[in-house]
Order: structure tokens, then sequence, then C-alpha cells
């Protein structure tokens, strides 16, 4: 069990037995001598088997009684007879004691190497966070040995980065007994691994914390993936938007165009106003504020613009989805009007908050009002109407949800269709790419959402994104 | 009533129907604003107007239709179409049509009142 030779220990009980047995045997004294063999059996344990213990103390047993035999002979003394009695039973005593001290103790050793089988790299640290276990998981995934890490502080060692204070895991961990989260530890190479951490508290009899048990499980590779998954979400979005605004491009350069128009011909008329016999400075200052703010009104789409193409990772903020909604329908207001498409905002007042990317929400509703609108284009003998209304749902006890709904009086889709419609590369338009709905979706999935659809009972479809709402109300 | 010519200006966009009535008064005439072909076929001062300025791409009504609803009724009021869309196929339509004019947004103010001046030969002109 030990790496030391296999000869250590019978040459030690020899070296301890022998004297024993000579001045138990050899010198006329009257005492119970042979009560030292005790110190031969307790070493034992660490050496030999249960067998080994017998043997040791059947040896011990043997030698007290061949000594008693040896000094008394003739004479069966009374009390040397107890001495004996007493030395036999505490070496009966030590025997049986160290038997079962051995037993609990590979017991704890084979739970300890079952916990040598797990994958998971599991570690005990005290309350100074000094670490008194390491199994062979936590050997392997941090390189540290088990001898190299005993002792040590934990958070040293590993150079853990903890997701809040110490100081507030630490009474979460004190006032549940256990705690769980991701923790960023280095390797002894200098690598960096990110682990789901599970830690439980060990008390003693009385309550009082001790130690800590450690579990963690390497999670880099998956986290690693999900940010790599999260940005090529993140760029497929921004590929769709840049989409959308090419299809929007003759409405928002219409957009541009007609306020710069506005401003040239305020400022001929200004030009002309203050040109005339007697300049009429009245009407050449009304040109000027009128091309201020015609000026305003340009930069105000422009900026919208630069908002929707940018390439920025997603940015979770208090939102009013009313605000969404209005800036969405700036952008797409004008292609409603080119297809003859009546436009109804049915906005509820007090809306609670939502948490969301501000432009990523913006482009999910400038994309069904964009299909809304392109699901009309072949309709005739009934009003094109495009309605977006927003509503707070569930606000009774919880926050609820906020809902935005889209509806059109289009062609709709077949039963066919209605089940493709959220695929990738699934598209009922010819010159569709098919990405924007599965956008929409991942976009609101992303964000704790969902968007379902149904056929209106007279026509068209009707689109509805539901966002869990917060507590507080909308900005 | 006034002897200066009274020019109708019909936009969907308000700033852009503002800023050209501004221009035209600028040049001594008066003006009426309408935000969509409907307004102005329906408003009681269309058989007095002198001339007519119309923006081409409107929700309902487009000012082509206006300008072919007008033709229709018997009224030979000239018309000058300003557009952000400047197509040639619209373009050939409206002067095919009679077009006093057909101006790309932003047009040029002496262009436009070129336009208007033509269109009112032989009318008393603003002094």
């Amino acid at each position: 069990m030990t790496g030391k030779s296999p000869y250590f220990f019978p040459a030690l009980a020899v070296v301890m037995a022998a004297p024993i047995f000579a001045v138990d045997t050899l010198t006329p004294l009257d005492t119970a001598i042979a009560v030292l063999y005790v110190a031969v059996i307790m070493p034992s344990a660490h050496f030999l088997g249960r067998r080994g213990v017998l043997a040791v103390s059947g040896t011990c047993v043997a030698l007290t009684l061949t000594s008693f035999v040896i000094v008394h002979q003739d004479d069966w003394e009374g009390s040397a007879l107890v001495r004996l009695i007493v030395s036999l039973s505490a070496i009966l005593i030590t025997s049986l004691l160290t038997l079962r001290n051995q037993q609990v103790t590979s017991a704890l050793r084979e739970q300890a190497n079952l916990l040598n089988l797990t994958h998971d790299a599991i570690f005990v640290r005290d309350l100074a966070d000094r670490i008194t276990y390491w199994n062979r998981g936590a050997e392997e995934l941090y390189g540290w040995s088990r001898a190299e890490a005993l002792g040590q502080t934990a958070a040293s060692l590993l150079r853990t980065r903890f997701p809040d204070t110490p100081a507030r895991i630490h009474a979460a961990l004190l006032a549940d007994s256990q705690w769980a989260g991701e923790l960023t530890h280095f390797k002894r190479d200098g690598a960096q691994v990110t682990v789901l951490s599970r830690w439980s508290l060990q008390r003693d009899k009385s309550g009082r914390p001790i130690a800590v048990m450690e579990t963690n499980n390497d999670i880099t590779e998956r986290k690693r993936s999900e940010v790599m998954l999260q940005k090529a979400q993140t760029e497929l979005a921004h590929a769709a938007r840049v989409a959308t605004m090419g299809e929007l491009t003759a409405s928002i350069a219409h957009e541009v165009n007609q306020p710069l128009a506005a401003v040239v011909t305020n400022g001929e008329a200004c030009l002309r106003w203050l040109g005339r016999d007697v300049p009429d400075l009245g009407e050449a200052r009304a040109s000027v504020e009128r091309m201020i703010s015609n000026g305003r009104r340009a930069s105000n789409v422009v900026s919208r613009l630069r908002a929707l193409a940018r390439r920025d990772d997603p940015d979770h903020v208090a939102l009013n989805l009313n605000d969404v909604v209005e800036d969405a329908l700036a952008l797409v207001e004008r292609e409603a009007d080119s297809h003859h498409v009546a436009v109804q905002i049915d906005l509820q007042l007090a809306l609670p908050a939502v948490s969301g990317d501000r432009v990523q929400l913006q482009q999910v509703v400038i994309n069904l009002m964009m299909n809304a609108i392109q699901a009309m284009a072949g309709v005739s003998g009934r009003a094109r109407r495009l309605a977006v209304a927003t509503r707070q749902e569930g606000a009774a006890g919880g926050a609820g949800c906020v809902t935005v709904e889209v509806r059109d009086t289009g062609i709709g889709v077949d039963a066919q269709g209605a089940e493709h419609l959220f695929t990738a590369f699934y598209s009922t338009k010819k010159e569709g790419l098919g990405m924007g709905l599965s956008i929409c979706r991942s976009i609101i999935e992303a964000h704790g959402g969902r968007i379902a659809f149904a056929a209106n009972p007279d026509h068209g479809m009707k689109f509805t994104v539901k966002l869990p709402a917060l507590k507080e109300p909308a900005p | 009533m006034s002897e200066v010519p009274m020019i109708a200006i019909v936009d969907d966009d308000e700033s852009v129907r503002v800023a050209t009535s501004s221009l035209v008064r600028s040049f001594g005439f008066k003006t009426t604003v309408f935000a969509s072909a409907e307004d102005f076929l329906a408003s009681p001062t269309m058989p007095r107007t002198a001339c007519l300025v119309t923006d081409v791409q409107m929700p309902t009504m487009s000012g082509i239709e206006l300008f072919e609803a007008l033709r229709a009724r018997g009224v030979a009021l000239p018309v000058i179409f300003i557009t952000s869309f400047p197509e040639e196929r619209v373009k050939r339509r409206a002067q095919e049509a009679g077009a006093a004019g057909f101006l790309a947004k932003p047009f040029d103010a002496d262009t436009m009142m070129g336009c208007v001046f033509e269109a009112l030969k032989g009318q008393p002109l603003p002094r």
C-alpha cells in the first residue's frame, strides 16, 4: 500500500518487539511489560492487511505467553497471572481497534478512489482555501499533481476569476450550504479553462463549516462554440439587415431626398425673398427655419440607417417597444405608400419595458412589416391594410409580456408554406433569400421571447412577437 | 377677385409642399396647397387655379392620375410635375399627355419658375 520496501515493517517489528521480549523474559520487573507490544501492533495497520495485523497480534500473544512460561515455569504467582491477563487484554483490544480502524480507513480510501474515477475535477479546501484533497480529475484538468496541489491556496494556484465578488459568493455558500456558477481557471501551463463549478459546504457535527468540496466540469469547448454560434448569428442578422436595407433603397433614398429637396427650394425661396425690392425678412427667416428642420429630418433618416447598418454585438437595454415600432415605421412607411398600403398603428400607452437590442428588434419589426407589404402587392379588390399593434399581456401578479402584432390583408400562405415559414432558405418570394423569418425567430428567441403566426379569419396573416416584460415601466 | 394668378401645389410631403409654396409666392403669385390629389379635386378653389404643380408619387392617387382626371373632366389646367423618381417612362407619359414641365427633386428654382411663366403666357403676371 505504501511505496516503501516490503522489508521495512518486518524489520521495524523485530527491532521493536525484540527488546520488549528481552526485558519481559530476562528482567524480574513486576510490571506488565508485554503491554508495550501494542506499539508493534498499532503501526502494523499502516503496512499490512487484515491478516498481517492478525499475524502480528498472534505473534505478540505468543511472545507474551512464551516469556511468562520461561519466567514463571514453576511458581504461578497470582499477581504475575494478573499482569499476564492485563497484557493479553491490552494486546487483544489494541488488535481489535486496529483492525476496525483499518476497515474504516480502507472504506474511506475506496470512496476516495471512486472520486478518482470521475472525469470531473474534484478537490476539497478548508475555510482558509487550502487544498486538502485533490482527485485525479483535478490533476488531469489543471496539470498540478496531488502532491503539488495539497496545502496550496486554491484561488491563487488556479488564479480563479469569480463571476461575483468572493465575499458575496462566500455568503451565498454559507446561507445555502452550496453554490454553483461558472469560473475561469488557469492550468499549470497557463491555458485558460472555463468550468461549471459546484460547491458543497461540509460541516462538522455542531454545524460549523469546515471545508468546501468543489466539483468542476470543464465547459471551455462548449463555451467557445456558444460564443462562436452567437457571433455567427450576429453576423447573419447583420447581413439580413443590410439585405433589407437593399430592398428599401428606393424608399430610403426618397426619405432623404425629400427633405433635401425642401432645403434647396427653401434656400432659393429665401434668396428671392431677400432679393425683392423691399426684402421680406419675415418670409426669409421662415424659409431658413424650415431649412434647418428639413436638414434635421434628413439627418435623422441617415442616423436611423446608420444604426441599422451597425455591426455591433447585441447590446441589451431596457426598451419601449412602441419606440422600436415607430423607428421601424419611419423606414418602412414610404414603402407602404408606394405599394398603396394603408398603415394603421395602435400602440398601447404606458407599456412595460422589455430588455433587448434596439437594432435587432427593429430589424424584426421591419422584416414583418416588409413581408406584410409584399404579401399584399398582388392584392386587388380589397383594402391593403397593414396593422401594427403593441400591448401588454398577463399583467396580473408577474410582469407578464409585451406583444407586437403585425397584421396584413395579403395572400397568406398555404398549409405547406406555413410548415416551412421559419425554415432557413425557404421563401415564397421569387427574389427572397428565405432568411428573414428564420433570423427573426432566432433574434426573438435569443431575447427569451416567442414569435408565432396565424391566418386571419378573412384575409392575410397575423404575426405575433411576445417578449418578457421587465418590472419597470418603459423608458 | 385678385388679378394675381393662383398656383396650386399638391405634394404628400409637407416640407416640399411648404417650400415650393414659399418659392412660388416669392415670385409674387398666390398659392393653395394640398396634401393629396383627391383634396385638390374636391377643392372649391380648383376652378380658379391658373397652374398646378404636383408630385408624381403619392400614396393613393398619383400626379399622373390627377392630370388624367383633370383632362377627363375637360379642365385644361397647365400641370408641372416634380418627382423624386424621374423615370424616363413616366416622364414620356407626362410629356405626351401635355405636361407643362417635368422636374426632378430637388428642382432648380429658375427652371421651375420658367415652366410656370411659360404656362401662364398671355395671362396677367404679378409685378
